[in-house]
């Protein structure tokens, strides 16, 4: 008598679930607890945004922006300004440019704050989540200090900043990059040194170097796979090619390196602010842009470096105030589909791993 | 030697557990807000001159105002009403007012048990702010 | 200094003079009905242990949690929150009782009955003090392990009645890790066996008197303190209630007193984990005088259940594969190992002290 008369379990690990970063559903087959086939469907946070834009003017769409990755809203904002301003060919001040490039970067700590402490609550691991969020709350008060609100910041207009920073800001800073060390030391200690963690990351979904080109893959889950290739070095926007910082790489293209790699980054992000914050300008912050804003008809493309991956604008202009399309290319939705190629054959367990470290918000896939 | 990580972990949490505590005890301690935190809107109704920039400059159609012209044939603000469920409280008409009658407050407790209450007439909430002081 | 002696030894044996009174009330001291009342009120005793140490646990866990991310648990019902429980216990009593149709109605029911009961049963022959055992069995410890044996049927009987996929993973993992544990479980005690020669734990007990046996057995500790966690189902060997893959496993279609009922069990379980460990490894009731023999008791307990909530709370969860590697190809080798130095140790003894 065989056993061949098993059947295959068919779980819905449906939009509430404990563990799927925003209302996230996948129908997973499974063997026993092998998993076989992941069917991934989205579109519970969907809100219209694209549709949105074309009712909205240009500088009326920025609040709505901030909601795209909400976790990391300052680099959306910039992308979108970014974009409207090649397409009206502005040239905005020094000094907005570097403020830009300091709140850039504290978003992107506190993104990859949040992916690492988001994995280690998955794994059932909740103290290593609070020493994450007890730090990325400085870099809040940071964002409230200048902008008003923590989460979406809504700072960049077309044409530079919206507020220049009070004078609290800069001390503030320097203490946050200062024990910034220290703090690392700390998340060695309770979450990567584990035995634990390490057997749970290392060797866990192996997404090959081919198959992640083929993909279009982009952002830290490439760089992990042995992809040199990062938006801010292959085609610098702003004034990135100033300041002298690597792109870390690693060859493991497992889980344990997307999560290391993403630790990699802070350091190397630490290493930007410093130097922006050392060499800032005086000066205004805000272009002479005209009120009413009305490019010339046109389309446009830009992208830049989310923490997430790459985020792009692609806006169509008909010549009045409010755009005729604007769509939005997301690192998240794109990212997302390494999921059901890299999970089959891996544990219940595995997969959800390997959903964290591909790190996708909704907001963004779902716009 | 295995478990060595483990034993680490273990030591920076009972270091933790005897250290001082970060939290704040709300509602005994009420937290201090930066002066830019865009909770609430505030209106001074003596300094609007009922330009409608706020309301052109409002995202979401949250900002509704009427004016009359008055003796001397200038323009007075007769209602002022804005839909709070519809506020993205993004700033943008506090940032557009000429004359700074529209700016952020720091309130937080802004909840309220039935949905006609969020429509805000700040005409009225100035006044009983005026009078509270 | 004979008065403070004397109170002292009334402390010690504060438990048997009331027994021996309750006795004295009846006109025949040993008939059946004083040895059959004395039962009753032993195991209403334990009951109130169980619910006592529930009250405790439960806010407890709470507690150490805040405490290792740096915040304050809850603080407002009782002096600094410490009576939570009293709370949580009747929101659960005032929910409402949903049983999910196509459940197997009758498994259904006793599944939480069962985890509740099995701890009471296992906690009977444990000495709480001099001569207090409820239940003095000379087959202790071969009774208390067989309780806790039936405690995988409990689970996985949950886990399959509740119609639900969720559960019945979670009930096919709690088969799986609860059976993979108990030999070293089983082989570790027996160590300690070999030693005393019995399986009584009064006679263990009694053996400790010069030495604790967890420097006699440093290896067969340690193999019984994680065995142990598995058995109970604590972090990092949480899988069967791991809250962000299967959500709560085969406990996920209980609702109120049921649901109350599962976590009686399961902090019952824990008790019972840590009472056998403090009477095998750590010497039970004994301690130098200032105490009486059922504190210090009460304060090894305490210890044992301090650690395993520190381990929860800084541990991530295990993966199924490795539990398994970790059950069958570290944890069994080594308890076989700790078998054969303790004979090695014996022999040389019986040796050098005989000869």
């Amino acid at each position: 008598m065989t056993i061949d008369n098993t059947q295959e379990l068919v779980l819905n690990m449906g939009p509430q679930h404990p563990s799927m970063h925003g209302l996230f559903r996948m129908v997973v087959h499974l063997q026993g607890e092998t998993v076989t086939k992941i069917i991934p469907k989205v579109g519970y946070l969907h809100r219209g945004m694209e549709k949105l834009a074309e009712s909205r003017t240009y500088a009326q769409f920025i609040p709505y922006t901030d909601r795209l990755d909400y976790l990391a809203s300052p680099h959306n904002n910039w992308a979108y300004v970014q974009t409207v301003e090649k397409l009206m060919n502005v040239e905005i001040p020094e000094r907005a440019e570097y403020l830009r490039v300091i709140f850039g970067e504290l978003a992107r700590i506190a993104s990859h704050y949040i992916m690492i402490a988001s994995t280690s609550l998955d794994f059932g691991g909740s103290t290593p989540w609070f020493y994450f969020f007890r730090d990325r709350e400085r870099i809040l008060d940071l964002f409230e200090m200048t902008a008003g609100s923590r989460l979406t910041v809504n700072i960049m207009r077309i044409g530079g900043m919206s507020a220049e920073p009070p004078e609290e800001f800069w001390p503030a800073l320097q203490s946050f990059l200062d024990d910034m060390p220290g703090m690392i030391e700390e998340y060695y200690g309770i979450f990567f040194g584990n035995e634990i963690a390490q057997a749970r990351l290392k060797g866990v979904g192996i997404l090959s170097k081919e198959l992640a080109e083929n993909l279009s893959i982009t952002g830290p889950c490439l760089r992990a796979s042995g992809v040199n290739y990062d938006v801010r070095k292959a085609e610098p926007y702003s004034i990135y090619d100033r300041f002298d910082f690597n792109v870390p790489v690693r060859t493991g293209c497992d889980s344990y390196d997307r999560t290391m790699i993403r630790m990699d980054e802070i350091v190397e992000s630490v290493k930007i602010i410093r130097q922006a914050a050392r060499d800032i300008p005086q000066g205004p912050i805000m272009a002479k842009v005209p009120k009413v804003i009305k490019p010339p008809a046109g389309e446009v493309y830009h992208r830049v470096e989310n923490p997430k991956g790459e985020l792009g604008f692609y806006i169509v202009s008909d010549g009045t105030t409010k755009p005729a399309r604007v769509r939005i290319r997301a690192g998240s939705f794109i990212n997302l589909q390494a999921l059901p190629i890299v999970g089959a054959g891996w544990k219940i367990q595995d997969v959800i791993a390997i959903f964290a470290t591909l790190d996708a918000v909704l907001g963004e896939v779902d716009k | 030697m295995f478990g060595k990580g483990l034993l680490k972990g273990l030591g920076i949490t009972l270091k933790h557990m005897v250290g001082p505590k970060v939290t704040e005890f709300y509602p005994e301690e009420k937290p201090k807000l930066s002066v830019r935190v865009r909770s609430s809107m505030g209106l001074h109704p003596d300094k609007c001159i009922s330009c409608n920039m706020c309301a052109m400059a409002c995202p979401n159609k949250v900002i509704k105002l009427t004016s009359e012209k008055d003796e001397n044939n200038k323009k007075r603000l007769k209602t002022y009403e804005m839909d709070v469920g519809r506020c993205l409280f993004c700033g943008m008409c506090a940032e557009a007012c000429p004359t700074q009658a529209i700016t952020v407050t720091q309130e937080y407790e802004n909840s309220v048990y039935e949905v006609e209450d969020m429509k805000w007439d700040m005409i009225a909430r100035a006044e009983r702010k005026g009078k509270e002081g | 200094m004979e008065t403070i002696n004397n109170l002292l030894q009334t402390l010690n044996n504060l438990f048997l003079i009331i027994a021996a009174a309750i006795r004295g009330l009846f006109p025949d001291p040993l008939s059946i009905w004083a040895n059959l009342t004395l039962n009753v009120i032993n195991v209403i005793m334990i009951i109130i242990i169980i619910v006592l140490n529930i009250l405790v646990l439960a806010i407890l866990e709470r507690k150490v949690a805040s405490w290792v991310g740096q915040r304050v648990g809850p603080n407002r019902l009782g002096p600094h929150g410490w009576l939570q429980t009293i709370a949580d216990g009747l929101k659960l009593m005032g929910k409402e009782d949903i049983i999910p149709a196509g459940v197997d109605k009758f498994i259904y029911k006793i599944a939480p009955m069962f985890i509740f009961s099995l701890p009471i049963m296992a906690l009977a022959v444990i000495p709480f003090g001099k001569g207090m055992a409820p239940l003095d069995l000379d087959l202790g410890i071969f009774y208390f392990l067989a309780m806790s044996s039936i405690a995988t049927l409990a689970f996985f009987m949950g886990g399959w009645a509740s119609n639900n996929k969720y559960s019945l993973l979670g009930g096919m993992r709690a088969v799986a890790q609860m059976i993979s544990y108990e030999i070293p479980l089983l082989f570790s005690l027996l160590g300690v066996v070999m030693i005393t020669q019995s399986f009584n734990l009064g006679v263990i007990v009694e053996a400790q008197s010069k030495i604790p046996f967890i420097f006699l057995q440093p290896l067969g500790f340690v193999i019984f303190m994680i065995a142990g966690m598995a058995e109970a189902n604590r972090a990092p060997f949480d899988l069967l209630e791991g809250e962000q893959e299967i959500v709560a496993g085969p406990f996920t279609e209980y609702s109120g007193l049921r649901h109350g009922l599962f976590w009686l069990g399961e902090y019952s379980n824990l008790l019972a984990m840590s009472a056998l460990v403090a009477t095998v490894f750590l010497g039970g009731w004994q301690g130098p005088g200032f105490f009486p023999g059922w504190l210090w008791f009460w304060l090894k307990v305490g210890i044992i259940i301090f650690f395993t909530m520190w381990a929860r709370w800084t541990f991530p969860r295990i993966r199924i594969d490795h539990l398994m590697h970790l059950a069958w190809k570290v944890l069994l080798p080594l308890s076989i190992l700790n078998i054969l130095l303790t004979g090695l140790g014996i022999y040389i003894y019986r040796l050098v002290m005989g000869g």
